[in-house]
């Protein structure tokens, strides 16, 4: 019941911060001429950033979210109780990465210290809508969440299955 | 599971090919199997009832010794398969331990043929087991090192090997296991603990005691270091004389001989499973992200569709029942009436032929200028 209310407030606070930090407008490169880039990721003019927020529920689960003036950079961290939790999210979230394409605002790699990275620039803002994003990254949180738990649990139930199947065969 | 059965599934098909035939065919196939097993089928057109299967595995271990041929009780278990049909032929063909020659024109008919062949292709398992058996059987349990009963290697398959320890009462199987990735010794941990668990419980008491550890057990202590490097830990089994009694002992014997191939069975297919679902729960994530957007394009052109139905009857008299409508696409509609009600007061009066009567009569003659310019193109 505390680690629901947690994870409550938690994903809210993620929310509020998006709600706030997600209000990104079409900015051209102040380098290049007619170029357009996200300055979250170029981060050369230091008066186009915003101070990055960094929310965490724990130790192993934490939020960082960078902002600047036409792009906003969120990273996860995924918590991983134990060598199993380990790899199904590593696994997991490469698996994601690796298809990328589908999600848009998905980025390959994710951000040193944090296991998934997501990149929302203006133009996906404006295809796609604030709210909606927001909403997408809120569940996918979530989603991730369970997902992992799931999957910890299958593979340990279907341990347990080939177990007894194994050890019918002395009796 | 195909590594699990004791049948080869190629020589069965090979087998169930020549007995479909009903003639016979020239053959001469080798076939090798986990790398050590070797078969070697000959038939020949010219003598059309016998073909010949010659068979070939690896010594279990090199401590052992045992007879490199076959045992008087293998080779009685071999021809009780079906006496008929199977001959052992002595001496076995060079490079072989065992050389049958078949007779497939006295196989029983109905059911019973396809069980046969089954038999005959696992002879294989036949041979290795017996060995096993008999290893146990012989293996003397005063043969003693400082005070530690001396463990044996055996090697099933290559890679892969096991030690049996002899006690008193009982025997220990220990299995080195040996992964090459992370993902792979994590999914055989979460199964070895739960092998313990359920070991341990009350309902399977009767089953051996299995344990896992990181670290060899001291049943091993003295056996060379590669053998006891591993990536997995180490997983025994105490079988005590209850397992190998009567039909137990081959259950038990075959349960051991192929544990390794079991855990790699069930890794490939957990790894497998964790893929599909991932791959399930990628779709729904995709879905999540692009589902208001569907919803939204869908809204947009049943607009369009309604707009385009009601420029279709504009002209008819079947007219729409504005009612039916929804209120923006009404206020649309009236906005529309409107505006084109504007654009007709404003707009100049056309006179038909006026235009020509203009450009004839009311024509303003052209003033050229000396002072003027010409526009540079």
């Amino acid at each position: 019941m505390v680690g629901a209310n947690t994870l409550r407030l938690y994903l809210t606070c993620i929310r509020n911060t998006l709600d706030a930090a997600m209000c990104l407008q079409n900015f051209p490169c102040q380098e290049v001429e007619r170029h357009n880039k996200p300055e979250v990721e170029l981060k050369t003019s230091p008066e186009l950033l915003l101070n990055p927020v960094l929310i965490c529920r724990n130790e192993a689960e934490k939020c960082l979210i960078e902002t600047s003036i036409n792009s906003l950079r969120i990273s996860l961290k995924v918590k991983q109780a134990d060598e199993l939790e380990n790899i199904l999210t590593k696994k997991f979230l490469r698996f994601l990465s690796m298809r990328a394409e589908a999600f848009q605002v998905l980025r390959r790699k994710p951000v040193q210290g944090y296991d998934i990275s997501f990149l929302i620039t203006n133009y996906h803002c404006e295809e796609m809508q604030k709210h909606k994003l927001i909403d997408f990254i809120v569940q996918f949180m979530e989603d991730i969440d369970k997902e992992i738990s799931e999957l910890k649990m299958s593979v340990n139930t279907r341990g347990r299955l080939v177990a007894t199947e194994f050890l019918k065969q002395f009796i | 599971m195909a590594c699990l059965e004791r049948a080869s599934p190629a020589l069965k098909e090979i087998l169930l090919k020549l007995y479909r035939a009903n003639k016979s065919i020239e053959i001469d196939h080798h076939l090798y199997e986990f790398g050590s097993v070797e078969y070697h089928i000959q038939s020949s057109a010219s003598d059309e009832h016998h073909m010949y299967l010659s068979i070939s595995t690896p010594l279990l271990s090199q401590e052992v010794l045992l007879p490199y041929g076959i045992s008087h009780h293998t080779k009685q278990m071999i021809t009780a398969i079906c006496s008929d049909v199977v001959e052992i032929i002595e001496p076995a063909k060079e490079g072989y331990q065992l050389t049958l020659r078949l007779d497939f024109s006295k196989l029983p008919s109905g059911k019973d043929t396809l069980k046969v062949i089954a038999e005959i292709s696992a002879v294989q398992a036949i041979i290795l087991s017996s060995r096993l058996k008999e290893m146990l059987m012989n293996v003397d349990s005063h043969d003693t090192f400082q005070g530690m009963y001396k463990p044996i290697k055996l090697v099933y398959r290559p890679s892969e090997p096991f030690f049996i320890v002899r006690q008193p009462q009982k025997f220990i199987a220990v299995f080195p296991i040996h992964f090459k990735d992370k993902p792979d010794v994590i999914i055989a941990t979460t199964f070895f603990q739960e092998l313990m668990d359920v070991g341990s419980s009350e309902k399977w008491a009767k089953a051996p005691p299995c344990c896992w550890s990181p670290i060899p057990p001291p049943e091993l202590r003295g056996e060379l270091f590669e053998d006891l490097s591993t990536t997995g830990g180490f997983v025994s089994f105490e079988i005590s004389s209850w397992h190998v009694k009567g039909k137990k002992l081959d259950k038990t014997v075959w349960s051991l001989l192929n544990f390794y191939a079991y855990v790699k069975f069930h890794v490939k297919s957990t790894r497998s499973f964790i893929q599909r679902r991932m791959r399930k729960r990628l779709e729904g994530l995709v879905e999540l992200l692009h589902k208001r957007n569907i919803k939204e394009v869908e809204v947009e052109e049943e607009e369009e569709e309604q707009s385009r139905k009601i420029q279709a009857n504009a002209g008819c008299k079947c007219m729409i029942r504005i009612s039916n409508l929804p209120k923006p696409t009404v206020l649309k509609r009236r906005y529309n009436a409107f505006s084109r009600t504007i654009k007709r007061i404003r707009s100049r009066i056309k006179i038909q032929g006026f235009g020509r009567f203009r450009r004839r009569w009311l024509k303003m003659p052209k003033f050229s200028s000396s002072m003027g310019y010409t526009k540079l193109e």
